[in-house]
């Protein structure tokens, strides 16, 4: 393998990482703070890729690219706001809260397919890039459109971890995924907060569904394998700090790009499932956990 | 004889299916400061919780200032163990309501955000004040009242002492901008040293003239800063003492528990 074979993995790697650690970021946020696993969270990803598609349909050019970017993100932040009231509030107060969560946000994720496959149809789409110029990178010819794509990724998540720490509402956000009580008696409207991380969730899943979008083809049922990535980056990595997904997202996606070069496509799930069960063996909280979840 | 400022009503409730307390009628007029005292496990948490709202209150009303916090009528027992039935039974008062009304209560133990720093807790506790006037000022107030807080301004508050946990949780009660102040056992498990660090502050917070029920285990430290003590014993009032007779521990306990004790 030449140094460029090696950038060129190593690029595409990493620019998967960035993708991963967006949707996981948000799958964690959401565990950490509503404490239930969203198994809708493919769906919003998918949903998310195919309202951009549609827009970038009607508006041509770069510039509709970004409206279609803007519209998907602010349509899945509504949609994961009133689903929240609609998949998990309803069951709060039940013990087995995590379980019927499990089965509402399965049934929202496989209402949403459906849907998708109703609307759109099944025939494979492909958002089109606003850039397509290639620049050389360390003598692998790389698209600017990856740079410019994890660029975003990772100024989302600065954005979103600014937002969580700087801001009242995102601080008041905390609160209430750390002690839900204590947050209620400080005045604080919790189903809201709940919705809103939802929400902000559902965005970020959108975000990166609009990207995978624009690099990959996307069908009513490519949602499963993001989600399936994220579960591996949140397991992996572990929920105790804000960046633990993030970091474990680049580890996956590098994992995942070079197994493929050197084991072959089909190998690299099964190495990245072999690796969650190894760190479930060895280090359950996670490879950058600790014994706690906060947010 | 003005109006009073919280009035229980009969109140009952507990844990279901577990009662804790039973027809519990109380009230405290503007200006007042009572003590609550009693055994532990015999349901004083439980009332304050009731009335905070963080429980459902089984009968009986809440009064504040005139107006009813909590749901009339009694709260019907489960009555289907199949359908989600949390769906259709409405909470019977709501916490957002009671801070609305600028009833505060300041939980025992308080383990509060631990992942959040000082200085971004109290940062959003202003919140639960609902533009009531004088945050700003409370603010000050704060840092003289508990200048231990201002040198653990950056720290979590996982990293801070049961003491120091203490005076945040009371600091978020205050700046709430209450119109009653409930602290439930405010020098539990405290050291000495603390313990009057942080009497110092209760009462410096009644110099100010906010109402305060205070549950406390020491009877010392109860009766110097309360007009009337409430003996809380099975989950019932048995008896109320006003400030002019109030007893020493010996006595106190000769009351509740009899001679032997």
């Amino acid at each position: 393998m030449g140094f460029e074979a090696f950038t060129f993995i190593l690029m595409s790697g990493i620019l998967l990482g960035g993708l991963y650690a967006l949707m996981a970021t948000g799958l964690a946020v959401v565990w950490t703070t509503l404490g239930v696993f969203n198994f809708a969270h493919g769906a919003f990803v998918t949903l998310g890729a195919y309202m951009a598609w549609q827009v970038s349909q009607s508006v041509a050019g770069g510039f509709g690219f970004l409206i279609a970017v803007a519209t998907s993100v602010t349509v899945m932040f509504c949609l994961g706001f009133v689903l929240h009231f609609a998949l998990i509030k309803p069951f709060e107060r039940n013990q087995n809260v995590v379980l019927l969560a499990v089965v509402s946000t399965l049934a929202a994720a496989s209402i949403i397919e459906n849907a998708v496959l109703l609307n759109w149809g099944p025939r494979d789409k492909q958002i089109a890039p606003p850039i397509t110029s290639k620049i050389d990178f360390f003598g692998a010819s790389i698209n600017t459109f990856d740079f410019v794509i994890l660029g975003i990724a990772l100024f989302a998540l600065f954005g979103l971890a600014l937002f969580l720490r700087r801001t009242t509402v995102g601080r008041t956000l905390r609160a209430a995924a750390q002690n839900r009580e204590a947050a209620e008696l400080m005045g604080l409207n919790v189903p809201k907060l709940f919705a809103i991380t939802l929400g902000l969730s559902a965005a970020t899943a959108a975000l990166a569904g609009v990207f995978v979008g624009s690099l990959r083809f996307i069908n009513p049922t490519f949602g499963a394998d993001p989600l399936m990535k994220s579960l591996i980056v949140v397991i992996l990595g572990g929920v105790a700090r804000f960046t633990s997904p993030i970091y474990a997202a680049f580890v996956v996606g590098i994992v995942e790009s070079f197994s493929a070069y050197f084991l072959g496509l089909y190998w690299s799930p099964a190495l990245l499932f072999a690796m969650m069960i190894a760190v479930l063996l060895i280090k359950p909280e996670g490879l950058f956990g600790h014994r706690s979840k906060t947010l | 004889m003005t109006e009073p400022l919280l009035e229980l009503r009969g109140l009952s409730g507990g844990y279901p299916p577990v009662s804790v307390f039973r027809d519990v009628s109380l009230s405290v007029k503007q200006g007042e400061h009572v003590g609550l005292f009693g055994p532990n496990g015999h349901g004083k948490t439980t009332l304050l919780k009731t009335i905070a709202g963080v429980l459902d209150p089984w009968d009986g009303g809440i009064y504040f200032e005139g107006k009813r916090l909590n749901a009339v009528g009694k709260m019907q027992a489960r009555v289907s163990h199949n359908l989600n039935y949390d769906l259709f039974r409405k909470r019977r008062i709501n916490a957002l309501d009671v801070v609305d009304a600028g009833l505060i209560y300041v939980m025992q133990g308080n383990l509060l955000f631990p992942e959040m720093t000082v200085e971004e807790v109290l940062d959003i506790a202003p919140r639960a004040a609902r533009n009531r006037p004088g945050v700003a000022q409370m603010r000050r107030q704060i840092h003289d009242l508990f200048p231990r807080l201002r040198e653990r301004w950056t720290s979590k508050i996982r990293y801070l002492s049961g003491g120091e946990r203490q005076m945040v949780s009371i600091a978020v009660g205050l700046l709430a901008m209450p119109r009653l102040l409930m602290l439930d056992e405010p020098t539990l498990g405290l050291s000495p040293k603390l313990r009057i660090e942080l009497s110092e502050a209760v009462r410096n917070i009644r110099e100010t003239g906010v109402p305060l029920i205070i549950v406390d285990q020491n009877v010392e430290f109860l009766t110097s800063l309360v007009d009337r003590l409430i003996l809380f014993d099975h989950g019932t009032i048995t008896r109320e003492i006003p400030a002019e007779n109030m007893p020493k521990h010996a006595e106190l306990m000769d009351m509740m528990f009899g001679g032997a004790h």
